[in-house]
């Protein structure tokens, strides 16, 4: 902290400033209440996938409330866009910014990111900003994640940093060009209407502050919030040891060109109270969708700081202060355009577990083995028997790693991503497809004296012809990593049986199923923690006796000459 | 042992009387209520390790001491937290689970989501401790979602099943079936062969316990009934004889989570309905303590040591919703919606690493408590504040049970708060209500607009210890301008129980769109879901015409999974859906602040039968003689207030002095056994006719 804020801090009280503090959050909390309640479309509303901040006039995160991590600081880079096109001496109340393209500060092209400036005493004092992921941009393919897109163009419509309003009065351009452009546009300006009413919301709430407490007070008191995260922040950072840590994982493959594996390389350099993430040595840019604009790798970091710092840190753009990265240009984690973005999801997820993963020696107590660090994206679309359509899409994930305190978790979600699975009844309620099993994957969890979460198996039988079957899973050719001697989880198997009796190994892939095909998914297991010689007997014999490990497991994996009992 | 009120006057008449006994945490609660409607109150530490000891004590001991003959009371109602307890203690049944074939794990992987997104170190979000895998097992059988039978049940398998749950050493099996809601009749093949085979052991089928569709959210919840099945049974009986070997005729009576009683032969046969039945009986007892004030809408803090619970009561009804958690586990029981933030008198505040004030999630809890207790307590509380403030006569803390140290609070607030942040120790303490108020108040708020409500449009009720000082600082935080303080806010949970309705639930999954749905097949379903409610009425001699009845439907639109439970107008099918439809959008609307007219369809039926409980209720005015025949003696004292540098004198008035219409201006306190009430300058009391205290702010 510099002088400058060191005389703030002593003209606002510390009650004051924790009083504001705990409303600030509040509002965050309030705008993204707003908008989960008055969105529309289930990727809201149960997926989630949404999320509100407050900011400084300059640009800074002051407050900011998420469901999901792959949110947390993407707004940053959106909102320097706007205010590198739009100074803020220009602004006027009324105004609303909206903002899309990945390569201007955006995610990809379904998050759409909407600012309005707040004024107080005739100038602007901060900002109320809110993301959603909207079902459809337009694009060449419904829900705009076309997995096999290998130019952003194909999928949906980019918008620049542009005035959604312009002194309260609606663009009434680029409002018609959206609902030309993008499917189901009812739903599409439903959700928008939600966002807006969200950053009102903020705004409101903000403008009552400063009512409050005075403009200038709550101008300092967001100076002193930002210094006073920065400085815990370094403080965590300081509990590290100092050094450079390395990891590299891969991705297995960008989903148009299938034999080739995608490398994710970073290294983490601590060094007195600061963090850099260096990807060089990461691929090129790939040709299918799963380039990560740099908003990508920004958020796995702060998710990282956040992670391996501590948790009673306020969030706020002063604990990414100590943050840098290093993101070469034209490759997977700072593509060019015209590159397609989409599919970034998997590429963050795994950019999250390499952060982590490059402190497992640092700090062993902290750091769990590698987790699978996967979701299987699954989209049915056909018609069921009496012709009506359907559509349906789910994640499935694997277990997560083990730790030096504990087994992994079997089958949870990890990382940037935290979506629910699809209830058996609810999936064969709505598509002509019977789940057959869906269990636990024996000896998928690395072995070791903690052993890795296991993945799922899961069986599709298809009860209609002509049902198109989008596949996108991971960890098919590269197994998560175990720490501490500990052994690597199982890969993922992914298998078509045809009726005809063909069988048909998959990773990716766009196919068609039909009566009588089989689809038998077994996801990834967590890594093992330690040398699996060392794990206690008792619990070796109760994950025999619960099924988690086979007897031939027991005896190969672990050594056991008493873990034959069925 | 702390009682109000000496025995009853009427002495040659024996007096009839209604006895709630509320079991929490740290304090039994006892509220009876006599024929006259006279209102006595006790409360006696809990007895952990055999909760019905306090009950014991309180029927030897307070019975006669109040005057009341056992057998005169025709009403006992009982509150419990021991199916919640058998869970957070793991002391419930030795569980084996029959699942279909194939899906034995769905209990153990659960829906694949973490509630703490950036913990590292992560622990599993599923209950299956409660039947690990060596203790699950599969059944061949299919049922398809429209209840067809795919695949018989297999004899054979089902054999081999239960033996080896048996050869386990299970005391109770739990059966979930894929889509048994739609069919049960392999689930009840199963529970026959159990109960033939071996008569010992205690069966939950998932058509019964929770006939709704989403399997894992069904498995969990068949799997808690039959865990704590046998535990709850051994507990109700244990009481009964209690009940009969002090004399008590009245039937026992449980208070279930959606805040209706119902009787023990009822409450044992589904114990699932039980849980977090405590905080349910405190929102019921608000209701009526509100009712009788004259207050319909309300928003309820309850702030006790480690926490604070905030519930909404709209038009008279307590908002219920569908699923709440228990031990960090969802589970869909239908409950009173009460929201729990970790901010209450034991908040401990802290300096953190950036310098900056915090105060919570950490609490003193009750050992070593706040420091002023003087149990080896070190860290500066909320309730330290508060006797550094004035707030809290040391002397008069929980009516003079517990003698506070004011100089242990004030070295406390000085060393951890005041001296590190350099500010003086008034500052510090009032910085620590201060922020402990913006909490609570944000909670609030966020609690009452995400459910589509406006705060400033209720009053505030605080109960428990804690809420009455706080309530006029949150009120005007949340921009509200009335304050309801119930007569005994320390005692609500257990008057709760007097004041609840006998309630019956059933429902049933239904999955059908509203523009495809047979009238005549909801019709049909709602009857049968009647029949189970009024035989369960029956069960505890509540005659046919005594209940009135309520269908409603879960409702969605096609593609959402967030349902709202809409009123069902049987009585009109030729309209149902029709209006049905409407009503759902304009519910939604409420909640949601739009609507659109895209397909809904159904997801549960479920019927409510309700009856008048036996309880007396409190009398409206009170005893003759007490009112304004002693005006209440007025002390003052010194207080401590933000934004007044010197200290104020506060009137400090006696509670049980008050007498209906007697008037306040703040700042003053008023002081009573269960709680102190602090009123700010800028708002005024005036006691209701019920005696409770209402605070309105000075325009």
């Amino acid at each position: 902290m510099n002088d400058r804020a060191d005389a703030a801090l002593a003209s606002v009280d510390p009650v004051t400033l924790e009083v504001v503090r705990n409303k600030l959050e509040g509002i965050a909390g309030e705008m993204q209440s707003t908008l989960l309640h008055s969105a529309f479309s289930p990727i809201v509303k149960e997926g989630m996938d949404c999320s509100a901040a407050l900011f400084t006039a300059d640009g800074q995160t002051i407050a900011q409330a998420t469901a999901i991590p792959i949110h947390l600081a993407t707004m940053i880079p959106a909102l320097a866009a706007v205010l590198a096109k739009y100074p803020v001496r220009a602004m006027a109340e009324g105004d609303v910014y909206i903002l899309n393209d990945p390569y201007a500060g955006g995610t990809h092209l379904p998050d759409i990111t909407l600012f309005i400036p707040v004024f107080a005493d005739g100038a602007v004092v901060g900002f109320s900003v809110t993301t959603v992921h909207h079902q459809d941009m337009g694009g060449m393919a419904p829900g705009s994640i076309p997995t096999n897109a290998t130019e952003i163009y194909q999928e949906g419509l980019r918008i620049p940093p542009l005035k959604y309003m312009d002194a309260g009065r609606v663009n009434e351009t680029l409002h018609e060009m959206l609902r030309l452009n993008i499917r189901l546009s009812d739903t599409f300006l439903g959700d928008l209407n939600a966002q807006l009413s969200a950053c009102k919301v903020g705004a409101r709430r903000l403008v009552e502050l400063c009512r409050t407490y005075g403009a200038g007070l709550v101008t300092r008191i967001f100076a002193l919030l930002l210094d006073r995260s920065e400085k815990m922040t370094r403080a965590a950072l300081r509990g590290l040891p100092e050094g450079t840590y390395r990891y590299v994982d891969w991705l297995d493959n960008d989903g148009v060109d299938l034999e080739r594996r995608v490398r994710i390389e970073v290294a983490a350099t601590v060094r007195d109270g600061t963090i850099h993430f260096d990807l060089t040595g990461s691929s090129p840019q790939v040709r299918g969708p799963i380039n990560c604009v740099p908003s990508g790798a920004q958020a796995a970091a702060y998710y990282a700081v956040r992670a391996l710092t501590d948790a009673l840190i306020p969030t706020n753009g002063g604990c990414f202060r100590p943050v840098t990265l290093t993101l070469p240009e034209g490759s997977i984690v700072n593509p060019q355009a015209p590159a397609a973005v989409n599919a970034r999801t998997a590429t963050i997820k795994r950019i999250c577990g390499a952060m982590i993963g490059a402190f497992a020696d640092a700090v062993p107590a902290r750091v769990p083995a590698a987790s699978a660090g996967l979701s299987v994206m699954l989209a049915f679309g056909g018609r069921h028997a009496d012709g009506r359509p359907f559509i349906l899409s789910e994640l499935v994930c694997g277990g997560t790693g083990a730790s030096a305190h504990a087994d992994g978790v079997d089958c949870l979600q990890t990382d940037g991503s935290n979506s629910m699975n699809q209830p058996i009844e609810a999936l064969c309620l709505d598509a002509p497809i019977r789940i057959r099993r869906f269990g636990l994957h024996p000896d998928s969890g690395g072995a070791g004296r903690q052993r890795g979460g296991l993945g799922v198996v899961r069986e599709y039988e298809f009860l209609a012809d002509d049902i198109r079957l989008t596949f996108r899973g991971e960890r098919h050719f590269t197994a998560a990593r175990g720490s501490a001697g500990g052994a690597d989880g199982a890969m993922s198997v992914a298998v078509i049986h045809r009726a005809d009796g063909r069988v048909e190994p998959i990773s990716k892939c766009v196919t068609t199923v039909a009566r009588g095909d089989r689809l038998v998914l077994q996801t990834a297991g967590g890594a093992g923690y330690g040398p699996a010689r060392e794990r206690a007997r008792d619990a070796l014999a109760a994950d025999v006796a619960n099924g988690k490990v086979s007897g031939a497991a027991a005896q190969d994996d672990y050594g056991s000459s008493h873990g034959g009992k069925p | 042992m702390l009682s109000h009120n000496g025995p009853i006057r009427h002495v040659g008449k024996r007096a009839l009387a209604s006895i709630g006994i509320d079991i929490g945490g740290t304090f039994t609660d006892v509220v009876a209520i006599d024929d006259d409607g006279t209102q006595r109150i006790a409360k006696l530490p809990s007895t952990r390790a055999d909760p019905s000891a306090a009950v014991r004590t309180a029927l030897a001991r307070l019975l006669p001491q109040w005057g009341i003959d056992a057998d005169r009371v025709t009403c006992f109602a009982h509150g419990t937290t021991v199916a919640t307890n058998a869970v957070l203690e793991r002391k419930g049944a030795r569980l084996g689970l029959l699942a279909t074939a194939g899906f034995e794990d769905v209990l153990e992987i659960g829906r694949q989501n973490r509630r703490q997104i950036y913990e590292l170190l992560l622990k599993p979000e599923t209950p299956a401790f409660l039947a690990p895998g060596a203790r699950r097992r599969g059944v061949v059988e299919a049922v398809g979602p429209d209840g067809s039978v795919l695949t018989p049940l297999d004899p054979d398998s089902l054999g081999a099943a239960v033996d080896a749950l048996v050869a386990a050493g299970v005391d109770a099996i739990a059966i979930c079936f894929l889509y048994a809601f739609a069919n049960p009749v392999h689930e009840r093949a199963a529970a026959d062969f159990i109960r033939a085979r071996h008569p010992h052991l205690t069966v939950s089928l998932s058509s019964e316990v929770d006939p709704a569709f989403r399997e894992y959210e069904r498995t969990v919840v068949t799997a808690f009934d039959a865990y704590v099945k046998a535990g709850l049974d051994r507990y109700l009986g244990a009481m009964e004889r209690d009940l009969a070997a002090a004399g008590v005729g009245a039937p026992l009576q449980i208070m279930q989570s959606r805040g209706g009683v119902c009787g023990a032969r009822v409450a044992r046969q589904r114990p699932i309905r039980l849980f977090l039945s405590g905080p349910a009986a405190g929102v019921v007892g608000a209701r009526a303590a509100g009712r009788s004030a004259g207050h319909e809408d309300l928003i309820t803090v309850d702030i006790g040591g480690t926490s604070c619970d905030i519930a909404l009561i709209a038009r008279g009804a307590p908002v219920i919703r569908p699923e709440g958690l228990l031990d960090g586990f969802r589970i869909r029981v239908p409950m009173v919606d009460v929201n729990s933030i970790g901010a209450g008198g034991g908040s401990i505040a802290w300096i953190d690493a950036g310098g900056g004030l915090r105060v919570g999630p950490q609490s003193a809890g009750a050992e070593p408590g706040p420091a002023c207790y003087g149990r080896g307590g070190e860290e500066a509380t909320v309730t330290d504040a508060s006797i550094v403030l004035g707030y809290l006569d040391p002397q008069y803390f929980a009516g003079g049970t517990l003698r506070l140290d004011p100089d242990l609070a004030a070295r406390a607030i000085e060393r951890r708060v005041a001296r590190p942040l350099g500010l003086s120790l008034r500052e510090a303490a009032l910085g620590i209500h201060r922020v402990l108020n913006a909490q609570m108040a944000e909670g609030i708020r966020l609690m009452s607009i995400s459910r589509g409500m406006d705060p400033r449009r209720f009053s505030l009720m605080p109960f428990g210890g804690g809420g009455a000082l706080h309530a006029t600082a949150l009120a005007r935080e949340l921009g509200m301008t009335t304050v309801v303080v119930p007569r005994h806010p320390g005692v609500l949970c257990a008057a709760g129980l007097l004041s609840a309705e006998i309630e019956h639930e059933a429902a049933a999954g239904f999955l059908a769109r509203l523009d495809a749905a047979d009238p005549e097949q909801i019709l049909a379903a709602c009857a049968r879901l009647a029949a189970e409610c009024a035989s369960r009425m029956r069960d505890e001699g509540v005659a046919g015409d005594a209940a009135a009845t309520t269908c409603y439907a879960d409702v969605c639109y096609v593609g959402q999974a967030h349902y709202l439970e809409v009123p069902l107008a049987v009585h009109a099918p030729q309209d149902m859906l029709a209006t049905l439809y409407d009503d759902f959008c304009a519910r939604y609307d409420q909640v949601h602040g739009h609507h659109t007219r895209a397909p809904a369809r159904f997801v549960n039926l479920r019927v409510v039968q309700r009856a008048p409980n036996r309880a007396r209720q409190p009398a409206a005015a009170p005893r003759p003689g007490a009112a304004g025949a002693n005006p209440a003696p007025r002390r003052a004292r010194g207080i401590l207030l933000a934004g007044v540098a010197e200290p104020m004198r506060a009137v400090v008035v006696d509670r049980d002095g008050l007498a209906p219409g007697d008037t306040l201006a703040g700042p003053a306190i008023v002081e009573q056994s269960d709680t102190t009430t602090l009123i700010e300058p800028g708002w005024s009391g005036r006691v209701a006719p019920d005696l409770s205290l209402i605070l309105t702010r000075q325009p």
